[in-house]
């Protein structure tokens, strides 16, 4: 396996700033606004604390690059990543708070209308490289008003993460890659007494991200793409019954995980595999010596419907009207998307964040490290919350009510039968969606 | 006393000294433990490799000293006002038998049961309106919001325990009522005082919401927030730091509790007689 020591980390920083053609102060040199900054402009970003300390450090040397460059100042505030939520309602309630919030998901899609129009920022930096993915769009580009009402940034993507020796213990050489040999390989896992561990709480993060994916890999939908409900359908029952069938392969407690519970289950070596972020490889890289060596990452296996269904974070950045300095502000998304910035932030973090502009693929940090690759193309195949229907109000709540967790929390740890428990869900997103 | 007495005395003692120094005691296992031991460990309640790196790396990593400073001054400035707005209200409410003060004292009372999550929105529209977002002495009138209501009450209940011959043996003698409020009844009221500046003390320290909506940057963040926003990274929290960071902001409210704890009795008893 490749080592990957800090040295490395600082080649290929610089060798991702070189790529875009510069060191920052080069950048600088030839950066020119492309719309008329107001004057005494200064802006005031929220945005999540970062997963990995580098995500924060470089952010704030961009940020400071971008007040080098145009004379505006921008000061952030940090908030756990599941309370950005509540405050962005709060500054559109109120209609004052930070000029730019980062935030998740559909957020923009909550109050659309007081959202900057930023097509010239996406339209722009989609041009320069390679578009969008289609997820980006989706939470990005209001079908309504025919406009992007947030610049798309990226999302922590999932892979799974094992022991390497354990799965080979159990017969395979490498990690399956269809849901039967998953659940086959978990089966004996368990036997040999490495079981694997998915959360089954309220953890916003993990649980939703694999309930999702075995949902949608079968074909399960929440809503169609008019909103109406269906998750009364085969397809969500033979979901339930396969991720019944995966839970008692799973270590005891599962149940009541939260986001951090499967990280430190496998760093403890309770657990043989997970589906997680970059993180608990990051991690281990820097702790835990003994576990980093035996860990791999490997892309999330593909159900039945024949193609990823993966449903991962998603981090889009947003203006409100209310903000004095709206070009400012622009700028300062453009500014940070742009290779110069993007390149080195994106390297500094091991791809922490898959990039939502498609270009950012070709960075040598993705093949750096085999153990990285699988996070690359993490949003290729994204699904996005509240699939098939349209993103919105309706969509996060139900997201945020946790309604397809709990199906599977019903059916998995309280042996509800699947129908009984679709049927419960179903309930519950009619009253949500209102139909 | 006979060995059954002391068995009567100190067993329910024990199991509540159990119960709560429980939470201290875990708290200092896991900020002297490192990572690895954390999730490794044959025996999770006792420390194999003690270590103080988590503390060193609270303190020259993070912005802790500078939350802590923030915290006291937020907590130290808004006990002040509070235990003064109070002290005046309950002297007038008790002594100056104005029409409606029994109605006024029960209202004041009522609006401390108002929650904060209930407020904060309203709230945020006078601060946005003054000007006040993230500045860090705005908590301090922003946390008498609902220190003063509680403050007023106790205080209340320990002036109605004093007795009125005091101030009507001075009023014979010619004494003004501000010469009474400074000279007879403040020396008398440093019990209930006291309890209140403790009350108002801890509940500023442990403040959490309002200092996470109003505050903006991270220079003005108080412990209780700069804890959780910062050493909580997504699905990675560094427990140590954690819980170090808790374990140090908890001694300023224990010195205070440690010296002040008679005087804390003897007000709430005074409170609790109305």
């Amino acid at each position: 396996m490749t080592e990957f020591s800090r040295r490395r980390l600082m080649q290929l920083t610089a060798a991702g700033a070189l790529a875009a053609g510069a060191a920052p102060d080069i950048a600088l040199a030839g950066y020119k606004p492309m719309l008329p900054i107001e004057k005494g402009a200064h802006l005031q970003m929220l945005r999540w604390t970062g997963f990995v300390g580098a995500d924060d450090k470089h952010w704030k040397m961009n940020s400071e690059a971008f007040t080098k460059a145009t004379g505006v100042p921008v000061s952030i505030q940090e908030i756990s990543w599941d309370e950005v939520q509540a405050k962005s309602g709060l500054a559109a309630q109120l209609g004052s708070g930070p000029d730019i919030i980062m935030g998740f998901y559909d957020d923009p899609f909550i109050y659309p209308d007081k959202l900057v129009d930023v097509s010239d920022v996406c339209g722009y930096l989609e041009k320069k490289y390679g578009g969008f993915y289609n997820i980006a769009r989706t939470y990005g580009y209001d079908d309504a008003q025919k406009r992007w009402i947030a610049v798309p940034i990226g999302g922590p993507g999932d892979a799974v993460a094992y022991r390497e020796s354990w799965v080979k213990e159990a017969g395979y050489d490498t990690f399956p890659k269809d849901f039967d040999g998953f659940l086959d390989l978990s089966r004996k896992l368990k036997k040999q007494n490495h079981p694997i561990g998915l959360a089954l709480g309220h953890a916003v993060g993990d649980a939703n991200t694999w309930t999702h994916w075995v949902l949608w890999g079968f074909g399960g939908k929440q809503v169609d793409e008019n909103n109406k409900v269906t998750i009364e359908s085969k397809e969500t029952y033979e979901a339930l019954k396969y991720a019944k069938a995966l839970y008692e392969t799973m270590i005891p407690g599962v149940s009541s995980w939260l986001d951090i519970n499967n990280n430190q289950a496998f760093l403890a070596g309770q657990i043989s595999a997970t589906i997680n972020g970059i993180s608990i490889w990051y991690v281990a890289k820097e702790k835990f010596p003994e576990i980093y060596k035996d860990t791999r990452n490997a892309p999330m296996p593909v159900g039945p419907v024949g193609h990823q269904t993966m449903f991962n974070l998603f981090s889009q950045a947003f203006i409100f009207k209310y903000s004095k300095y709206p070009n400012a502000a622009k700028e300062y998304l453009r500014f940070m998307s742009e290779k110069p910035q993007m390149a080195p932030w994106l390297t500094a973090m091991f791809g922490y964040v898959t990039p939502a502009l498609k270009d950012y693929a070709k960075l040598p940090i993705w093949t750096s490290n085999p153990n990285i690759t699988p996070y690359r193309d993490a949003l290729v195949d994204n699904l996005p919350e509240g699939y098939a229907g349209k993103p919105g109000r309706a969509a996060a709540t139900a997201l945020n009510d946790f309604v397809i967790v709990n199906m599977f929390a019903d059916v998995c740890v309280h042996g509800t039968a699947p129908q009984e428990a679709a049927k419960r869900a179903a309930q519950q997103l009619r009253e949500i969606y209102g139909a | 006393m006979t060995d059954r007495a002391g068995w009567r005395l100190w067993l329910p003692l024990g199991l509540m000294l159990l119960f709560l120094l429980l939470p201290f005691y875990w708290m200092v296992l896991t900020a002297l433990k490192s990572q690895p031991e954390l999730l490794n460990s044959p025996n999770p309640w006792w420390v194999f490799h003690p270590t103080l790196g988590n503390i060193i790396g609270l303190l020259t990593t993070t912005e802790y000293p500078r939350w802590f400073a923030n915290t006291l001054f937020v907590s130290a400035g808004a006990t002040l006002l509070s235990v003064t707005v109070s002290f005046f209200a309950a002297f007038a409410i008790v002594r100056l038998r104005f029409f409606g003060a029994r109605a006024l004292s029960t209202a004041i009372f009522f609006s401390y049961v108002v929650p904060p999550a209930i407020l904060f929105i309203p709230l945020a529209s006078v601060l946005i309106k003054l000007h006040w977002f993230n500045k860090l002495w705005a908590l301090i009138p922003i946390y008498a919001t609902f220190l003063v209501p509680f403050c007023t009450w106790l205080l209340i209940g320990f002036l109605r325990s004093i007795p009125r011959e005091l101030e009507e043996a001075a009023l014979v003698d010619g004494a003004s009522w501000p010469r009474i409020m400074f000279r007879v009844i403040l020396p008398l009221s440093v019990p209930g005082l006291i309890s209140s500046t403790i009350f108002s003390f801890t509940l500023s320290w442990n403040e959490y919401l309002y200092a996470l909506i109003y505050m903006f940057s991270s220079s003005n963040k108080t412990i209780s927030v700069g804890l959780t926003t910062e050493l909580m990274r997504g699905d990675v929290f560094q427990w140590g730091q954690l819980m170090s960071g808790a374990l140090l902001g908890t001694l300023p409210v224990v010195l205070v509790y440690f010296f002040f704890v008679e005087y804390y009795v003897a007000g709430m008893s005074g409170a609790l007689k109305d």
